[in-house]
């Protein structure tokens, strides 16, 4: 923020002054309100090795970095110029190899590199274009002047959140952002779409998907974000398939063609055929999809090569050679050790320099000599020797410092700003702004997202105020209404139909959770006795009550436990399906669960739906009260945690689009419903001698029909009334039949299932499932044998419950067989 | 002299494959005494497409995808080639080993430039740390200063043999060959590697040759497919060296593809998408032309 001399650079006025106006006070509640942003939108950044959970919410400050338009506009000439050098750079690399014949860069720096990908030379790509998306990490030294630390070329993180710190900052400091005249990004990702859109010109409408390693991804976030935000689909390489040399998006509707992939995985695992043999997240075939011109990606397999601090020792000549030009911002001064010119050098300076890896092939922490004993240095300058093309020293630079918000001050921190550029129209576009990445601590000195370092949004200062200007605005020529859903790949549908399952299910274990603790307290009388046992069978018949080992709590044992105890043995049993970390059936293994897969779709739920879960996990954080106040407390729980359910399921189901998306998400919940209502019925009114009123009560209570019932029939309570209503009355949205009904609506909307002869076997099964119930009659159904067992009951229940299993299977394999492995053929 | 091979590579599947992508280096390449004169390549079954190509390093090379479930997959190659046996050179004429070391390293000529791409770590060789002191040590004892190229090489190509057991139950497809060099045992991929890293220790550069052998007495590695190695050699070019068999390639051999080592040149790879339990098994046969050609069977 300082100049040279000391004193503050003017285009900062303007944020300082206002940060007086607001004061510290005002700063720390508006950074409260940008947090909150955060979690809401559960902007998280996964990091490797931290056993608690891989991951972590987005760690950003409130305090933008600013930079004045001028100086913006020779960071953004030197970083197109150095775009436009790396990229012809790949062009010769990947094709005649001049350079590398004459010696311009050392043979070995390429031909050794691990991503220089073989079966690439000389693939044709799209208008000679290497790199479409490069990004470079710069830094200012304390006198002013910007150095480029380091390139990226494979898969350029950071620009979706970039995004999201602007989001951030335009809630803390709206005023700011205003009177300042802010450069904004949506000129970037505009770029952005029209560039990857032109990489496939024979294509009118061309299909773009974003390619990601998955969820367990460092930046999955940003993955699913960009991809929402720039209208892709996001992909796994197991949702993608090569047939006659094209690549095709395995939907639920079959097949269909891709013609662009934009790549967030690194090329190495993109083609377990043509690349790497032992990648798990590739696609078979891609390469030769890429050589036959059927499908263009970005940035173009082989890229990686140049992701190592190596090439800095030979940009500044290899930029009077190419372009015939100087570097317009130097580059840190680089020393590759594999050259034994250099390697002597290094090692006779080695207290000022920081050694690094050369590529990403080795791995080890930036070393800094200066903090080397003797003997450190003596053995690290043998370990280079011993590998010297795996090393890289560069100079030890210091950085510049930044203010950042600290517990209610501002403090100073150095800082890296990761600038993004695009290809377009032949030259570069770059992102007016960027990622501002400070250091941990004022003494660190390793800007690292990994290493708990935080990030900040960039304001680029116009003299102006820049019209305004949206992403949503943009097409030139209007788009067709499209009502079609068919590009869900089926690994999403996968998820989307287990999601149902599980919110149904962990309603089931809070609404059983909440029903049994008031009935265990009553007067002794019978009737009380009789609700108990009824609770305890409808635990035990859903599998929550079990031993330690998972057996059955058995009719025998049961009865051994003495009346007085057994309230008090069912209370404990509930509280820890509440408690409980890891109960087996519990409420958190089913919340987590849930979770699990609200995280893997986290680009198809909307983000409504995403703070109410995020809403619920914050109820589960607080820890118990002792002594007689649990009961209390977990009743409130399971009260809110039902409020937040019904919000989260609502939100998700009536704000889907009606595709197959919301499709099998629906079928998953029917599925899962009338299991777990089929399941309590047969537990909970099964019985004859221990149905009472308290226990029909608890039943209603449990499948939420309370209220209808008491509409139908006032306070009189049958068992075969209550049978009638959860099992066979369709006009009852909680009832078997009711579920039963959409199902089979559902599952008659599939793709698949209109075979041309015949119905398909799901069909068959809901058409089945449904006549059952259907032709059922509640007064036989409550007939008991002469040993009190209601036999027809008994009879349908577990025929329902095998049909219901059947179907589920059925699904899977009609639907979900992506799942299958992939695995290498070769022999020697 | 005429030569046919037979080439036949077949996969047996306990489920059914529902996709498959394969790539095959087969077809033998022209090099100095060998020409190609006819080839074949049999599929089933039949893929639904298919496609050849030159790859990096000059091989041709044949990509197919089959798209219907199959259970059984055999790929056959037919090739016809005549052979000359070349002399290889007198060994006191080649310059000293340090001497190729240097020329190479210095990129003296288009040559060197082309054979410095065989001087580095690929997949399969010098991965983890880089070629050890274990190799160069290994080497060493044959490069002694100043020692001719040619002869040096061939002396560590006799000690190979000698130090080395044949024995195909003592690595398999994933053994690196670090490991291979404690076991002293393998079979001829396993030698070709354990030389061209010690070669490649010294700053020699060396490749992969894949290819067949022409069954004889005494001979190993005929009746599957075979591989050796070759050393690169300024004004010489590039000279062969089978240490499975503990000879100079000369007229037995049929040279089907070079590369940096075997994932370079695997002679049928792919990517199969189900298929189980799965049983590979492979023949080859090189002999006198076949007098008819294969019929409908």
């Amino acid at each position: 923020m300082l100049a040279p001399d000391g004193t503050r650079r003017p285009h900062w006025t303007g944020l300082v002054d206002a940060l007086n106006r607001i004061g510290p006070e005002g700063l720390d509640e508006r950074w409260q309100e940008g947090r909150r942003l955060i979690r809401d939108n559960g902007v998280t950044y996964n990091v490797y090795g931290d056993p608690r959970s891989t991951e972590r919410p987005w760690p950003v400050d409130p305090v933008p970095f600013l930079i004045e338009n001028g100086e913006w506009a020779e960071i953004e000439a030197a970083i197109t110029q150095r775009a436009v050098l790396l990229n012809s750079i790949l062009c010769d690399l990947y094709g005649p190899q001049r350079i590398v014949r004459d010696k311009r860069v050392p043979p070995a720096l390429v031909l050794e590199h691990p991503n220089y990908f073989r079966a690439c030379r000389n693939l044709p790509v799209p208008n000679g274009v290497w790199l479409h998306n490069y990004a470079a990490d710069i830094a200012r030294s304390p006198d002013g002047r910007w150095w480029v630390l380091a390139d990226r070329t494979q898969a350029p993180s950071g620009a979706g959140y970039a995004l999201e710190n602007r989001l951030v900052s335009l809630r803390v400091l709206p005023e700011v952002f205003g009177s300042e005249n802010v450069r904004r990004l949506a000129s970037f990702f505009q770029a952005y779409r029209t560039s990857m859109r032109a990489l496939a010109p024979r294509v009118e409408n061309p299909r773009v998907v974003l390619l990601t390693p998955g969820p367990y991804n460092e930046t999955y976030f940003e993955h699913a974000f960009l991809a929402r935000y720039l209208g892709y689909t996001l992909v796994e390489g197991g949702d993608l398939t090569v047939r006659h040399n094209r690549v095709f998006l395995k939907t639920l509707g079959g097949l269909l063609p891709v013609d662009v992939i934009v790549r967030r995985q690194d090329d190495a695992w993109c083609d377990p055929l043509a690349l790497r043999p032992d990648s798990m997240l590739g696609v078979a075939g891609l390469v030769e999809a890429a050589w036959a011109g059927n499908v263009a990606i970005a940035n173009s397999l082989g890229s990686g090569v140049l992701e190592s601090s190596a090439y800095s020792a030979f940009l500044p000549a290899l930029a009077k050679h190419v372009l015939g030009e100087d570097l317009k911002m130097p580059n840190i001064a680089t020393w590759w050790c594999g050259d034994a010119a250099a390697r002597k050098w290094v090692a006779e300076h080695l207290s000022t320099l920081v050694i690094k890896p050369a590529s990403r092939a080795v791995q080890f922490e930036p070393v800094f000599g200066a903090s080397l004993s003797a003997g450190e240095r003596k053995k690290l300058l043998e370990k280079i020797e011993a590998n010297p093309n795996a090393y890289v020293a560069q100079e030890q630079v210091a950085l510049s410092m930044t203010p950042a918000a600290s517990e209610g001050h501002l403090d100073a921190r150095h800082l890296v700003l990761r600038v993004f550029a695009v290809a377009s129209n032949g030259s570069y576009t770059v992102m007016p702004g960027g990622l501002t990445r400070i250091t941990s601590s004022i003494d660190s000195l390793v800007v690292s997202m990994q290493h708990g370092g935080g990030s900040k949004d960039t304001w680029v200062l116009a003299d102006n105020p820049e019209p305004a200007f949206s992403l949503l605005r943009t097409s030139s020529t209007p788009l067709q209404v499209s009502r079609a859903t068919f590009d869900l790949p089926s690994r999403v549908a996968d998820n989307l139909f287990w999601l149902g399952r599980y919110m149904e299910r962990l309603e089931m274990v809070v609404r059983t959770a909440r029903a049994v603790p008031p009935r265990l307290y009553h007067d002794p009388d019978p009737a009380g006795v009789g609700a108990i046992s009824v609770c305890w069978r409808v635990l035990t018949g859903g599998g929550w009550l079990q031993h330690e080992d998972g057996k059955a709590i058995t009719e025998a044992e049961w009865s051994r436990v003495k009346p007085a105890e057994r309230a008090e043995l069912l209370e404990r049993e509930v509280l820890d399906m509440v408690c409980g970390e890891d109960t087996r059936y519990g409420l958190r293994i089913a919340l987590k669960e849930v979770q699990r897969l609200a995280w893997l779709l986290r680009d198809v739920i909307s983000a409504d739906s995403w703070r109410v879960l995020k809403q619920l996990e914050m109820q589960f954080l607080a820890d118990p009260p002792d002594g007689p106040l649990l009961v209390s407390w977990a009743q409130n729980l399971l009260n809110h945690t039902l409020i937040s359910l019904s919000a989260f399921s609502g939100l998700i189901s009536e704000n889907m689009t009606r595709g197959n998306g919301w499709r099998f998400l629906d079928m998953g919940r029917r599925l899962e419903r009338a299991h777990q209502t089929v399941q309590l019925v047969r537990n909970g009114l099964g019985f004859e001698e221990l149905v009472n009123e308290h226990a029909l009560a608890a039943v209603l209570e449990v499948a939420d029909s309370t209220l209808t019932y008491r509409s139908r029939y006032l306070n009189s309570m049958q068992r075969d009334l209550v049978l009638d209503l959860l099992l066979l009355d369709e006009g009852n949205p909680r009832s078997v039949a009711f579920q039963l009904a959409r199902l089979r609506e559902q599952v008659a909307e599939l793709p698949e299932s209109r075979p041309t002869t015949g119905h398909a076997r799901e069909v068959r099964l809901t058409l089945g499932l449904l006549a059952s119930v259907q032709m059922a009659e509640a007064h036989e159904l409550t007939k008991a044998n002469g040993s009190g067992q209601l036999e027809s009951l008994e009879t349908l229940t577990a025929k329902l419950l095998a049909d219901l299993l059947l179907l589920s299977e059925t699904l899977t394999r009609v639907y979900f067989t992506h799942a299958v492995a992939s695995r290498q053929l070769a022999s020697r | 002299m005429k030569l046919s091979a037979q080439h036949t590579t077949t996969y047996l599947y306990s489920e059914p494959v529902a996709i498959c992508h394969t790539e095959v280096h087969l077809s033998p390449r022209n090099v100095p005494g060998q020409k190609l004169l006819s080839f074949e390549l049999e599929i089933r079954p039949e893929p639904d497409f298919l496609l050849s190509r030159t790859d990096y390093f000059g091989n041709s090379t044949t990509y197919f995808s089959i798209h219907e479930p199959h259970q059984t997959l055999t790929v056959e190659a037919l090739s016809e080639l005549e052979i000359e046996s070349e002399e290889p050179p007198c060994p006191e004429l080649t310059p000293s080993w340090e001497r190729v070391r240097d020329q190479v390293r210095e990129v003296a000529s288009e040559d060197c430039f082309l054979a410095s791409e065989f001087l580095y770590r690929s997949p399969l060789v010098g991965q983890g740390t880089g070629f050890g002191a274990e190799f160069s040590n290994y080497a060493l004892t044959s490069f002694l200063p100043d020692r001719p190229v040619q002869e040096a090489a061939f002396d560590l190509c006799r000690r190979i043999f000698k130090d080395f057991r044949y024995d195909p139950r003592a690595t398999n497809i994933s053994t690196p060959v670090s490991e291979v060099l404690k076991l002293r045992a393998g079979v001829c991929q396993d030698f070709a590697h354990v030389m061209i890293s010690c070669l490649r220790s010294i700053g020699l550069p060396a490749r992969y040759v894949s290819g067949y052998l022409k069954s004889g007495e005494n001979t190993r590695g005929a009746e599957a497919s075979h591989a050796w190695c070759s050393v690169f050699c300024p004004g010489f070019g590039w000279l062969d060296f089978d240490p499975t068999n503990d000879t100079i390639p000369r007229g037995d051999h049929v040279t089907l593809a070079f590369g940096r080592d075997y994932s370079d040149v695997t002679p049928v790879k792919g990517v199969a998408l189900g298929g189980g339990e799965q049983i590979i098994s492979v023949s080859v046969g090189v002999g006198a032309p076949m007098k008819t050609r294969r019929g409908t069977a």
